[in-house]
């Protein structure tokens, strides 16, 4: 559906994207996380054809955006990390004038609209002027109205951001219901969690370069195997930290206010086993747990190189 | 071709908005205090002298289409300098761009909104300009030529407004800058002239001196033809041919030293018209050059860098 090769950008002597690589399939929900500046924005940019990268390919159904990007314009729908609202204009009229952009008028452009803002949750206020309307309401008439021409590919840049949690829910609800009906969706955002609960796919990007990508599942799998082992022990430590020294499965030590966090291999077998070893040489072991599936530390851990070894000690126990 | 989504918008947006109203109401009641003014002191004349000096009319007509230009000049930066600028700020340009709508038709569509606006006000003027013209023997013909220049004027300020607007970021910037190359135009080119003629007669009278005797007739040289892309140069033109021979007015040949007739002194008007429509087209192609999303490398960053860019 979609790939990106090699794409390249900078600002002035700013590298924005380094070689980026990206492929989509036909009915994804694509997570495209990256923390701030990571060039997210601007990769979305050049997909919808409002940038000209500098070196590099998209295709979009094998069609080059770079040449005939008036032909990608009506294959994909893009929803700006800003609103783009009009004031001094009702959302009937926002509606109608998007799809006359399209080249769609007359009463194929009010059907669409009418089942767009049916959809959307917005026909009843369809004589509000846009700018009276709720954040929310606003995100979503944003949506509906990047779906105008029924494009095949939906491109969002951080859609959640500045939203409620009620609205949030909802407008992800809604996401989910487009992805469900076949619309391949790519959404950018800067928090991971956000997206891990709908997406089927995940890519994070750091510094204009793919650092990680792949399913849902084996982004889980990887998660879990790199989450820190955490044992909170009681007094002194010389005796546990004896036992998890010769241990096997052990990696790394690393000590915070009485909590190890160790890195650990083994499965919950081994787990059961080493807590049995703690017990049995009478260390008072008060906490023992792998720290939660946090995609978020995943993140971290990827996209920030300096902070690496602080963020292992940053865990907050939440049982 | 399909109907301008952008005009159509401009329009239903510009039906809500005081702007428009505002500016034909202040402009026609300008032009009418103008005219019974005018009416007033001609009564007021008749009554001591019995005489009825039918020129007075024309001096209305001439004073009407003084306030219709300098209005344009004014109001027409101002309209459409933040045509584009002001989607950016509302962050609804790369919408716009990103739909199948070209840059040709963004600015094609704010610059029919802005002809439409200026359309207006000379139609909402003519009750009050058609005093003049039922009894100032202005003929039909002749409002009609001054309508033209008007329209061409427009286009021109209306062009210059748009491509400063695609290119900075700010519409205060545009603004800014659109008035400043206006004023380039209009003072600008009048003022190089002056200058160049003075130096040119400082050099002629040091030139006399030395050799003792008449100097030549010195003038502006070619710089007289920049005036061709002055507008308010080609409706002085205009005005002038049509108050006819017996005025004092000088004609552009006779500027600046003066200069013998040739073909483009004798139709300065429909070359200095033609050349302001190639102009303000120029304008509008760079306009849409920045809207095009197949930039050259580099150019959009810097524009996005600041209206600095813009100089
Ligand atoms: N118009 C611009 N001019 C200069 N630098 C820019 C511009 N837009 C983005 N950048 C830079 O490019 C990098 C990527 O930006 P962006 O794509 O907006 O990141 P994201 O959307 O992931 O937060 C950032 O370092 C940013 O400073
Ligand atoms: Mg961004």
């Amino acid at each position: 559906m979609l790939k990106i090769e090699n794409l390249k950008k900078t600002y002035g002597k700013h590298p924005a994207l380094d070689g980026l690589n990206l492929t989509i399939e036909k009915g994804a929900l694509f997570g495209f996380v990256g923390p701030n500046g990571a060039g997210k924005t601007t990769t979305i940019k050049i997909l919808v054809g409002l940038l000209a990268p500098d070196e590099g390919t998209v295709t979009i159904n094998g069609i080059d955006a770079g040449r005939e990007y008036q032909k990608i314009k009506g294959l994909v729908g893009y929803v700006p990390d800003s609103f783009g609202i009009y004031d001094n204009l009702k959302v009937w009229e926002y509606m109608e004038f998007f799809a006359s952009c399209y080249g769609l008028d007359g009463l194929v452009a009010r059907r669409r609209c009418t089942a767009l803002l049916e959809q959307a949750g917005l026909l009843d206020r369809a004589d509000f002027f846009v700018d009276a309307l709720s954040r929310g309401m606003q995100q979503r008439l944003c949506l509906a109205r990047a779906l105008i021409h029924d494009p095949e590919l939906l491109v969002m840049d951080e859609p959640s951001s500045g939203l409620d949690p009620r609205s949030r829910t909802e407008f992800k609800e809604l996401v989910q219901e487009l992805n469900e009906q076949g619309k391949t969706i790519l959404i950018s955002s800067h928090v991971l969690s956000e997206l891990a609960q709908m997406c089927t796919d995940i890519g994070v990007i750091e510094q204009g370069r793919m650092v990680m990508g792949g399913s849902m599942k084996e982004i889980m799998e990887r998660v879990d195997q790199s989450n820190p082992l955490l044992i909170v022990v009681r007094g002194s430590l010389d005796r546990a930290m004896a036992i998890l020294r010769s241990h096997s499965c052990v990696r790394t030590i690393s000590i915070k206010n009485d909590c190890i966090s160790i890195s650990f291999t083994g499965d919950s077998q081994d787990e059961a086993q080493l807590l049995q070893q703690l017990v049995d040489a009478e260390v008072p072991v008060t906490r023992f747990y792998r720290q939660q599936g946090n995609l978020e530390s995943l993140f971290m851990e990827i996209t920030d190189h300096e902070d690496k070894e602080v963020l292992q000690y940053e865990v907050k126990p939440d049982l | 071709m399909r109907s301008n989504p952008i005009y159509k918008r401009e329009r239903t947006v510009g039906s809500r908005s005081i702007r428009i109203p505002m500016i034909l109401t202040v402009f026609n009641c300008i032009l009418a205090l103008a005219a019974l003014l005018n009416m007033y002191s001609m009564v007021a004349q008749v009554e001591v002298t019995a005489e009825i000096q039918y020129s007075a009319f024309l001096e209305l007509y001439v004073f009407g289409a003084v306030i219709a230009f300098v209005m344009i000049l004014f109001v027409m930066p101002a309209l459409t300098a933040g045509s584009i600028s002001g989607e950016r700020e509302r962050q609804t340009l790369d919408l716009l761009l990103s739909t199948q709508v070209t840059g040709l038709e963004v600015a094609a569509g704010k610059l029919m909104a802005a002809m439409h606006h200026v359309i207006l006000l000379f139609v909402s003027s003519f009750p009050v300009m058609a005093m003049s013209f039922v009894y100032g023997g202005i003929r039909l013909w002749d409002l009609a030529f001054l309508v033209l220049s008007f329209l061409v004027a427009a286009l021109f300020t209306a062009c210059i407004g748009i491509c400063f607007s695609a290119l900075c970021r700010r519409t205060t910037m545009a603004t800014a800058l659109s008035y400043g190359m206006l004023a380039l135009f209009v003072a600008g080119t009048y003022g190089i002239n002056q200058f160049i003629w003075s130096m040119a007669n400082v050099e002629n009278v040091s030139y006399v001196n030395q050799i003792g005797g008449m100097g030549g007739q010195v003038n502006s040289g070619g710089f007289l033809y920049l005036l061709l892309l002055n507008p308010a140069v080609t409706f002085y033109e205009i005005i002038r041919g049509q108050l006819g021979r017996q005025e004092t007015m000088a004609s552009v040949g006779q500027w600046f030293g003066g200069r013998p007739d040739n073909p483009i002194l004798g139709a300065w008007v429909p070359v200095s018209l033609v050349l302001q429509v190639l102009l303000a087209g120029v304008f509008l192609a760079a306009a849409v050059w920045c809207l095009s999303p197949g930039l050259p490398k580099g150019r959009r960053s810097r524009r996005e860098k600041g209206p600095g860019a813009a100089k």
